[in-house]
């Protein structure tokens, strides 16, 4: 890695995870029962599912279990894993096709992981679940379509369903709630679209929600900005805040994370087209003081445009650590780590949230083979020793760093 | 859980690019140590700050290319000439690291010239507020000349200032010096300056392990590393004011010690009633002080009137919580700050 460029975070170590080193936005550490540390990586793309990494040690990750997908035509993205059970989304690439939803697998033995169960998202109108969120063992919380979901705009297709996983082997749907206006027959009036050359959709991507507020759910809304629902009653559940930057920024919000000790909203933008075309997507710090009233109050400082903007590929921000619960997680309310496709993964404190301080950054040279001619960082998990693990979105596999901030 | 809370927080020192300042009298050999440094492994990454890139002689054979003002070393270092001030400098290359510009640098040299005065600069470094988010100061190392070095002491006050304000002094050039002279020296630098350690190099010849990781690099720091950076000893020794030679008479070097905590506003009034009186006199002052409430010992550190902002370590890790303070001072008694800080001690009720 002598043309990586670090700074306060050291490589432990890179796996290529057999040649299939392209992964998706699904990162989850499990504790098996006999102490192993099995990390579970989502493919971005056909032919792989799933992989499983031993990372107990850090230094040497083995691989455990590698799956394929029935198809070409669908794609895994996103996982989460609560005690020995794991869920993987599926989406596929045309609406009406199969398999589109989710499944549930028994990973007690991570070298032979069981289905339990599949949960059918798929419809004429439906490409499935693009993002899932199961921390709690009882409840998904994802980004789907459904068979009896017919979208205005085809970009429109995912919106929020929570699904009941509190008998594994018969998910069933218990709530669901979508932007008025973007499902058809709806009394609203649709969304006016942002700018044809950056619009991607009023659609969900990120569905989070904590055990610290089990009565809310954090949701990132792509082009509709961020949502903040009280899903008390999951059937019903009902908009407390909104906040959108777009118009005139480029949209596609992706992840609402609170910091819920500082009533703190880190909000996260996508970048989804090679070379700045949209930039620029940033990370927002937004107060939550009053959550029907979200205002952004500074943003990430970004990684020098001129040194990452025309290094190939995508620039710009992506997923952050989620806090999420469990034993495995790293958790701050003052650290924040995200990544940034070509511009790698960074690390900021927001201890002071008017001027957030880049801290550490380790961006990994051109893995070999990437198309994009550039690492492109894609998802990033930190567990609680402050090991980070994250993932290139073509061809570099995993990523093993420590921080030494 | 408190421990827990702070391990998720960031680590007030261990995140910022260590600064080892070295400074020397013209001709002491501060550019042939600085050469042999680089060559060791683990030096790959370092950046060098010097004066005039043109008079460059750190080893020219080191040296690929020097049209520029920052210029890459045959062994990897970044090499770079001061421009308009140091601060800037340090700024530019950071901005530069961080864009990918030049090597991602994990420590920098700065070599002071042979006249420099080097508690400004100390000054400098503690006074900026944007260095102070991204750069710590580790320590100063002051070469000394072996066979010229009482000459400059006695007739050269910026000679005994960097001596003074040392966190590690090398004696260079002892295979030539006359072993009476180099006895006086020694001698006498170690009364100048009592807290630091005195190491020999020959042609610059030195464990780099000595030269670097001089002060406090984490919230983690341990206290055998602590008193090694206060330079009293194990702990144990009280130092106190030494003799000082009639040369050096100017300069004070003493600690002291407190065994009762300080508040904040106790610890605060002592040090800003004795930067306002006397700041320019103050030449350096590093301590760790037990302040009531915090987790663990405070780090101290200020030159003239400029107090570095305090950092918190993470937990006191022996049974010794007293407060010990070094200071070098020119022309201030070691009983005049004891009696300042014991009267604003009972004033504030500490």
């Amino acid at each position: 890695m002598a043309n990586a460029l670090s700074f306060n975070m050291r490589l432990l170590a890179h796996h290529e995870l057999q040649g299939y080193g392209g992964i998706g936005e699904g990162m989850a550490l499990q504790q098996t029962r006999d102490g192993r540390r099995i990390l579970w990586l989502a493919h971005e793309a056909a032919p792989k599912n799933f992989t499983g990494i031993d990372v107990s040690d850090p230094r040497d990750p083995r691989v455990v279990v590698q799956t394929d997908l029935p198809h070409a035509k669908v794609r895994s993205n996103s996982l989460d894993v609560t005690g020995d059970v794991m869920a993987v989304a599926y989406q596929t690439s045309a609406v009406g096709m199969k398999p589109a939803g989710f499944d549930l697998f028994d990973i007690a033995r991570p070298k032979q992981p069981r289905l339990i169960s599949h949960f059918d998202a798929s419809g004429l109108y439906s490409r499935g679940v693009h993002q899932l969120w199961f921390v709690d063992g009882e409840f998904v919380h994802m980004s789907s379509g459904a068979p009896d979901f017919q979208p205005r705009h085809p970009e429109d297709d995912q919106f929020y369903r929570i699904v009941d996983v509190r008998d594994p082997a018969k998910p069933t749907e218990a709530g669901r709630w979508w932007l008025p206006g973007t499902r058809e027959g709806d009394a609203a009036p649709a969304p006016t679209r942002l700018d044809a050359r950056i619009a991607t959709g009023f659609r969900v991507h990120n569905t989070n929600v904590f055990p610290q507020r089990p009565d809310r759910a954090y949701v990132g809304y792509i082009d509709g900005g961020a949502v903040i629902l009280d899903i008390a009653d999951k059937s019903r559940p009902k908009l407390v805040g909104h906040w959108n930057h777009s118009p005139p920024f480029n949209g596609f919000t992706h992840t609402v994370l609170p910091l819920f000790g500082r009533d703190l909203l880190i909000v996260s933008d996508e970048c989804v087209r090679d070379d700045g075309i949209d930039w620029p997507r940033l990370v927002w710090v937004v107060d939550g003081r009053d959550e029907r009233n979200p205002v952004p109050i500074s943003t990430f400082p970004a990684p020098p445009v001129e040194a990452f903007i025309k290094r190939g590929g995508r620039f710009g921000a992506h997923n952050l650590h989620e806090n999420q619960p469990g034993p495995t997680s790293f958790r701050s309310e003052t650290i924040i780590v995200g990544t940034f496709f070509n511009a790698g993964v960074r690390v900021y404190d927001v201890a002071n949230p008017f001027q957030p301080q880049e801290i550490a950054y380790y961006v990994p040279e051109a893995p070999k083979l990437s198309r994009a001619g550039a690492i492109q960082l894609n998802d990033v998990y930190v567990d609680e020793k402050r090991i980070v693990y994250t993932v290139d979105r073509h061809a570099g596999g995993l990523y093993i760093l420590e921080m030494t901030i | 859980m408190a421990e827990e809370d702070r391990s998720n927080t960031r680590d007030p020192l261990a995140g910022r690019i260590p600064i080892i300042l070295i400074t020397g009298f013209l001709g002491s050999g501060k550019t042939t140590l600085l050469g042999r440094l680089l060559r060791h492994p683990g030096m790959e990454r370092a950046a060098v700050i010097i004066n005039e890139l043109g008079d460059i002689a750190i080893d020219h054979q080191l040296v690929a290319a020097s049209a520029e003002q920052m210029t890459l070393l045959g062994n990897g270092c970044l090499c770079c000439s001061v421009r308009t001030d140091l601060q800037e400098t340090l700024r530019e290359l950071f901005i530069k690291r961080r864009a990918g510009a030049v090597i991602d640098f994990d420590r920098v040299f700065v070599e002071t010239t042979g006249l420099a005065d080097p508690v400004p600069v100390l000054h400098s470094f503690q006074s900026d507020g944007l260095l102070g988010a991204q750069y710590r100061l580790d320590g100063v190392v002051t070469v000394v000349d072996a066979v010229n070095g009482m000459g400059q002491l006695d007739t050269m006050s910026e000679a005994v200032k960097q001596a003074a304000v040392a966190d590690r002094i090398v004696l260079s050039k002892t295979d030539i010096a006359d072993a009476n002279v180099v006895a006086l020296l020694l001698e006498r630098l170690k009364t100048l300056n009592p807290f630091v350690a005195i190491l020999e190099a020959i042609q610059g010849e030195i464990d780099p392990a000595s030269l670097v990781n001089l002060g406090p690099a984490s919230a983690k720091t341990l206290p055998l590393e602590l008193n090694r950076w206060l330079g009293t000893g194990d702990g144990e020794a009280y130092l106190g004011k030494r003799l000082v030679g009639a040369h050096d008479a100017a300069i004070q070097a003493f600690s002291l010690r407190f065994e009762q905590p300080y508040t904040w506003d106790s610890l605060n009034a002592a040090l800003q009633t004795l930067a306002a009186l006397r700041g320019p006199d103050l030449l350096r002052v590093k301590g760790i002080v037990n302040v009531v409430g915090e987790s663990g010992p405070v780090i101290l550190q200020a030159a003239q009137h400029v107090i570095h902002p305090p950092v918190t370590l993470q937990s006191w890790r022996d049974a010794d919580r007293s407060t010990r303070i070094v200071f070098i001072t020119r022309n201030i008694t070691r009983e005049s700050v004891a009696s300042l800080f014991t009267a604003v001690g009972a004033l504030t009720g500490h």
